[in-house]
């Protein structure tokens, strides 16, 4: 599917305030291993502040991180810090932290604003106050009028809402979510990306977690790159960008009349090559992926062309990792 | 001190009251409690109907009978000093008796019991020691040689136990056989339904089905992802969820002894309207079943911590227990092997409420035999003797304590014990949960 333009946010310019205490989340030379695999290797890095994407394929130790941030699982070498402080068997950091669990499973018996006000209460509220915080997190959240509905009547994206709001029970100054977006339709994704974008534009740290690259684009410029429990790259998407712009790119379009579409595209100064792999498809290939992308429905409208699908076959996280691990 | 309490507290009634709801939204929670009291009501229409059903009067010493043909019963013959076994000899000018009024003619009365060392007993109702009238000896009525004439001299070891019943004979020796029978039957109902049911039974199987699962359940579906976000330690999740557990356990136990105590109170046998006094044997086991379901309740969501199908060593430690139970029900505080157990202790405060309720227990088991063995040791027709009815099924209920210090201390003792074992448990139960890597 081509990266949805229209919905693509403000990036997030705020820059990374450095904190005199300690950092708010501090990974120093972290390695977990399960027998003798090696889910992280020797991760480092330090944040706060700022929203910070966590990019990496399914495996390639995004959750073990998160794990390890929330006193889940124990460090096999290292030290993992929130706040300072050692999570493992240790929940008071847990106080200025909200966490959204990858897990579907909820407690569907329950309405919204009840599995808050539960929940809220763990953190030494009264049941009156604990009621009046689920309620702001659930307004927060764009829940407010349907926070007296079962959670098992929810949709998916709604659902994903309830676990946010959850994690934002008194005001954390870190939230960590876990793949907020999996299985979200794009109403449900982009309220989502909305929530996230405002959590940082209020100084909060956010951590979110996906394995699709223009997801984390529109929600923050600020990556981690995961692969094979190493840290790729810790830095700006726009950087990551830029490299792979530089690499010929493909699209993949599947029309009615391949070679009458390849005639009207061949004028784009950018297009490097085309090609016809099989009856139906036109691939074009292109330093430029953005320019091209953009002059494409103007060709395909004004000649009439019967499109039904546009692909970007290397649009995907796995030819990033290819590039930046210096693949073809 | 305020503030910290106050948070505890907020904490404590937020994971209890959410998992009560949890319970209450199951539809197992509703069946296993429904299964429970259901099994509970059927046994007890058992004892309905026994309490209902008339008992046959026996002749336990067999004096009914008209050996010789003369019309005349022996008991009758033998106050009238006349031979029993010769047609010849009977008392003249008398009418006979039916015989009927020779059965179930001399009762216990052995209310006196003062359950000291030694105790004198029984009274002669029919006349057939007395033999008022006749050239009998006083030494000849006085076989017990208490220098009192037909009577029994009780000689107790400590805590109740008879050792020896030495009666001048022909006292007490036919008794009302439904009286007995009903008292026994009830006393054993209570002990047998109170022990093996409740306390056993569903102190075991409550447990087994509603707390294996306690924090097990929530690991396995990923829910408790979001109570180990928030800032409580691991350990108080435990205790916590403990407390919804026993909000749903306990007052099931309690409701079901009461509705049980309401039952055998207005049927058993009585002279007043209600046997208040049985209330006191309700109650022990009432406290030995809720111990019992806060000890195996901690055990079994430890298991649930300890390894993804705890339930399998929940039921491999459920058949010990069973096993021990019936140690304890048969040898009583004679074995010391239940004392390795969580039941033992369970029943035998259950034993030493018994042991309050009626401190004529011991006595009361031991007349029941020594009337039957009489009644075997003159009988002819071999058919009909034997323990009176109801004894049997009271002497396999029924046991003592053993722990050789009064019934209050043995409760108190028991009691703490099984407070202990929670405790350990729990406290195992959540050091595992604390250091448990949570990666699913």
């Amino acid at each position: 599917m081509m990266p949805d333009l229209s919905q693509v946010g403000e990036a997030e310019t705020k820059e990374w305030v450095p904190d005199n205490t300690a950092p708010v989340v501090m990974f120093d030379n972290v390695s977990k291993q399960y027998g003798r695999i090696n889910a992280l290797t020797s991760i480092s890095f330090a944040l706060s502040g700022g929203v910070t994407g966590v990019l990496g394929m399914n495996g390639a130790g995004k959750s073990t991180l998160f794990k390890l941030m929330m006193g889940k699982i124990k460090p096999s070498a290292g030290e993992v810090k929130l706040f300072g402080q050692n999570p493992w068997k240790n929940t008071a950091p847990y106080a200025r932290v909200g966490f959204v669990p990858e897990h579907e499973k909820m407690h569907d018996w329950m309405t919204a604003l009840d599995f808050i006000t539960t929940f809220a209460r763990l953190h030494g509220l009264t049941r009156d106050e604990a009621e009046k915080e689920a309620t702001r997190v659930l307004n927060f959240v764009g829940l407010g009028d349907v926070m007296l509905k079962q959670i098992g009547r929810f949709s998916k994206g709604m659902r994903q809402r309830v676990k946010i709001a959850h994690a934002l029970v008194n005001d954390p100054e870190l939230i960590i979510l876990d793949e907020p977006l999996q299985g979200c339709d794009p109403l449900a994704r982009t309220s989502i990306m909305n929530v996230i974008r405002e959590l940082g534009r209020m100084g909060r740290t956010v951590l979110v977690s996906s394995h699709i690259l223009h997801e984390i684009e529109r929600i923050t410029e600020q990556i981690v790159i995961l692969h094979n429990g190493r840290l790729l790259a810790l830095g700006n998407s726009h950087a990551i960008r830029e490299m792979l712009d530089q690499h010929p790119h493909k699209i993949s379009i599947t029309c009615e009349d391949p070679k009458a579409l390849a005639k009207d595209v061949i004028d784009i100064e950018e297009v490097r090559g085309l090609s016809i792999p099989y009856a139906n498809n036109l691939i074009i290939e292109t330093q430029h992926f953005g320019v091209v992308h953009a002059k494409l429905p103007g060709i395909i409208v004004d000649n009439s062309h019967k499109v039904s699908q546009i692909d970007s076959p290397d649009d995907d996280l796995q030819s990033i990792l290819r590039y930046l691990t210096g693949g073809s | 001190m305020n503030s910290v309490w106050s948070k505890l507290d907020r904490k404590a009634t937020a994971i209890a009251e959410f998992t009560m709801r949890q319970y209450r939204t199951r539809i197992s929670t509703w069946v296993v409690l429904g299964v429970g009291l259901g099994s509970m009501l059927l046994v007890a229409l058992f004892y309905a109907d026994a309490m209902n059903t008339q008992i046959e009067a026996i002749d336990n010493d067999q004096d009914s009978y008209d050996w010789d043909g003369d019309g005349y019963p022996t008991g009758q013959e033998i106050i009238h000093g006349t031979d029993p076994y010769n047609s010849n000899s009977y008392p003249i000018g008398i009418e006979p008796d039916p015989r009927e009024k020779w059965i179930n003619e001399d009762d216990f009365n052995w209310d006196n019991a003062s359950f000291a060392q030694i105790s004198k007993v029984g009274y002669d109702d029919d006349g057939d020691c007395r033999r008022e009238g006749q050239l009998v000896s006083q030494s000849q009525k006085d076989n017990n040689g208490d220098s009192i004439p037909c009577n029994i001299v009780l000689i107790y070891s400590n805590y109740s136990q008879v050792l020896i019943i030495s009666s001048d004979g022909n006292v007490d020796e036919d008794p009302d056989d439904e009286k007995y029978a009903k008292e026994a039957l009830h006393r054993a109902f209570i002990l047998g339904v109170g022990k093996m049911g409740i306390v056993y039974l569903l102190g075991i199987f409550l447990p087994l089905f509603l707390a294996t699962g306690l924090i097990r359940d929530e690991m396995t579906n990923g829910t408790m992802h979001f109570m180990i976000a928030k800032p409580i330690a691991r350990g108080e999740i435990l205790v916590y969820r403990m407390l919804g557990y026993l909000g749903i356990v306990w007052p099931f136990l309690i409701g079901l002894c009461l509705l049980m105590s309401l039952l055998t109170g207005f049927m058993g046998p009585s002279e007043s309207f209600f046997r208040l006094s049985d209330l006191a044997i309700w109650f022990t086991i009432c406290i030995a079943a809720m111990l019992v379901t806060l000890v195996y309740g901690a055990i079994f969501s430890t298991f649930g911590i300890l390894w993804k199908q705890g339930v399998v060593l929940a039921i491999i430690l459920a058949a010990w227990e069973l096993g021990m139970a019936f140690v304890s029900v048969l040898a009583g505080g004679d074995s010391a092997i239940q004392k390795f157990s969580v039941i033992g202790w369970g029943l035998m405060i259950v034993d030493a409420g018994a042991a309050m309720t009626w401190p004529d227990m011991a006595m009361f088991i031991e007349m029941g035999e020594w009337v039957g063995k009489q009644s075997c040791d003159r009988s002819t027709l071999g058919d009909e003797c034997g323990p009176l009815i109801g004894n049997e099924p009271l002497r396999f209920f029924s046991s003592g304590h053993g722990l050789g210090v009064t019934n209050w201390v043995a409760a108190l003792i028991a009691s703490l014990v099984l407070i202990f074992q929670a405790a350990a448990a729990w406290f195992i139960g959540q050091s595992l949960f604390k250091g448990k890597e949570m990666d699913d």
